[in-house]
């Protein structure tokens, strides 16, 4: 057991790190969440059909968890391991024992750690408007840990790569936002011109989406098992990778 | 005996600049080793190798028999490295760096709490404890960074310039407190500028320069095979000039021909009190400076920069 103490040791550093600037890293997904589901949602999404037989703001929920997911587990990580190469603490961390697994694996459990956090905070915020049982409260949670830690292995990667914050944020904007809206937190793919959906289908983000509509809601636009397996290669991937980039010292070792 | 710290042929390569090339030392268990070099030498990079912050192209670094890059998780466990610069979490307070570092060391957190109160008392920063590093003065980050090294109480503890713009009373705490360490069985390998510093406390220094090791001595034997004592004349009138007989061993005429100044080797003395005589000129008064690390340091350093 007591190999395992460096290992918790991080993922505790990590919790400690959002909790201590949670006005930065909880409060405002939990917030913007209320706006989107007041706004869209509850407001607009009255005027909305139906989409697969439930009022929009049933359909809407799913995809703004899957949303904040994403978006903190990618802000957690990225952040908190840039900060730790500027700050140069990075060393206090890479002169102890623990293996470039532990120390890669501890990261990504803090970046799931604060999703659960916020993910809980938009999923009350969404009681205020609307209830319902999750269809498959395993599908939400599968899809729940492993998309918070495939993004934070591409977290991990981009603070590796950046050599100043605003890279950081790059990625965010520029592919991460983009993806998400495209994937169909908004909308179904079946309002989607025929011509452009098959473009879908090459975006990562639409499985993750349409996989927590599954679990939350029962229905989907693609068979679940295919979604699953999408985000499940997608982790093994990112996660080999950051292991792999710590191991050979990237931009970590002079 | 298995060393402490083994390095053979080390080279390391920043880019197309060779920092380090071809070094090769061993230090004993329960050794204080002192590593000296001027600023760019290697120092720093030498450590980074050992501790893991640095990568190289070529040679064997073993801690205790211990490959660092194949056996990285053993060796990193052996070492406590008290870097140059300050490397402190900002996200925690001075008594949760130590905590946390001894965690990730394996030390659990009853452990760690019952450590990390003895050290703050010891360095003096119990009352800071609920600080972060920021709020903390130059000398007291100096200590946390030495306490926070001394955590899961390491077999080798690494100092890379500890005393580096620390006041003369804290320098003098510090020393007396590696000296102690050393002597409960800790072995100490120290970088410093302050030269007097390795004299006062290193049993044996290796010097390196332009990421070459030119010395690799017993303290005693490198400041009596560099430079021999330092012999001042004073002299009743003044000289304009040396005599001709004496120049190859002298010397520098000082204090406008009134102190005459040479080393003694070779029997210097008597040749040069044989010529003063001879010529008639007296003595007043006579200084002898036993050699320092600093002059054998730095005449090391000369030689090497005149061979280029």
């Amino acid at each position: 057991m007591r190999a395992l103490i460096g290992f918790r040791t991080l993922v505790w550093r990590e919790i400690v790190r959002f909790l201590s600037v949670f006005t930065q890293t909880i409060f405002p997904p939990v917030v913007s969440s209320f706006l989107y589901i007041f706004i869209f949602g509850f407001s607009l999404g009255q005027k909305i059909q139906k989409i697969h037989d439930v009022p929009y703001l049933w359909f809407l929920i799913p995809g703004l968890i899957m949303m904040y997911i994403i978006e903190g587990s990618y802000a957690n990580s990225s952040s908190s391991l840039f900060i730790s190469r500027w700050a140069n603490n990075i060393e206090e961390l890479l002169v102890t024992p623990l293996s470039y697994f532990e120390m890669v694996l501890a990261i990504l459990i803090g970046g799931l750690a604060r999703t659960i956090v916020i993910v809980a905070g938009v999923y009350l915020v969404s009681l205020l408007f609307v209830r319902f049982p999750p269809a498959h409260p395993w599908v939400v949670f599968y899809f729940l840990i492993f998309v918070s830690l495939t993004f934070s292995s591409l977290g991990m990667i981009v603070a590796l790569f950046a050599e100043e914050f605003e890279h950081l944020s790059i990625a965010t904007t520029f592919v991460i936002t983009p993806m998400v809206f495209f994937g169909g937190v908004f909308h179904s793919i079946a309002m989607v011109p025929e011509a452009l959906k098959w473009l879908t289908l090459f975006n990562p983000m639409f499985y993750m989406v349409d996989g927590m509509r599954y679990g939350m809601l029962g229905f989907s636009d693609v068979s679940i098992s295919q979604s699953m397996l999408v985000i499940f290669v997608l982790f093994v991937i990112l996660f080999s990778l950051t292991v792999y980039l710590f191991h050979i010292g990237f931009k970590l070792r002079k | 005996m298995i060393p402490a710290i083994s390095i053979k042929n080390l080279t390391k390569f920043y880019r197309q600049f060779k920092a380090i090339e071809d070094v090769s030392f061993d230090v004993e268990p329960g050794e204080f080793f002192g590593f000296l070099g001027p600023n760019g030498a290697g120092k720093t990079t030498t450590i980074s190798v050992m501790t893991g912050l640095a990568n190289y192209q070529a040679g064997q670094v073993h801690i205790f028999g211990h490959d660092v890059t194949s056996d990285y998780r053993k060796t990193r466990a052996l070492i406590g490295l008290v870097p140059q610069e300050f490397n402190f979490d900002p996200f925690l307070t001075a008594e949760q760096i130590l905590i946390f570092e001894a965690g990730y060391f394996g030390i659990p957190s009853s452990e760690a709490k019952k450590r990390a109160h003895e050290l703050l008392e010891l360095f003096d920063l119990w009352p800071k404890r609920q600080d972060g590093y920021k709020r903390l003065s130059g000398g007291q980050k100096r200590r946390l960074l030495i306490a926070r090294a001394l955590m899961h109480r390491p077999k080798i503890l690494i100092l890379d310039e500890p005393t580096a713009g620390v006041d003369l009373e804290l320098r003098y705490r510090l020393w007396e407190f590696l000296r102690k360490l050393n002597g409960e069985g800790t072995t100490i390998f120290l970088t410093t500028h302050y030269i007097e510093e390795a004299e006062r406390l290193c049993s044996r220094v290796g010097v390196i320069h332009q990421g070459k090791m030119v010395a690799l001595d017993p303290t005693e034997t490198l400041i009596r095979k560099m430079s021999g004592d330092q012999v001042e004349l004073y002299l009743k009138k003044e000289m304009t000039e040396v005599p001709e007989e004496i120049r190859s061993v002298a010397i520098a005429l000082e204090e406008k021909g009134r102190k005459l100044r040479f080393e003694e080797k070779n029997n210097a003395v008597a040749e040069v009190l044989k010529t003063l005589h001879q010529r008639g000129i007296e003595i007043q008064k006579i200084d002898v400076r036993r050699p320092t690390l600093e002059d054998a340091f730095m005449k090391l350093i000369n030689s090497q920069m005149k061979r280029g």
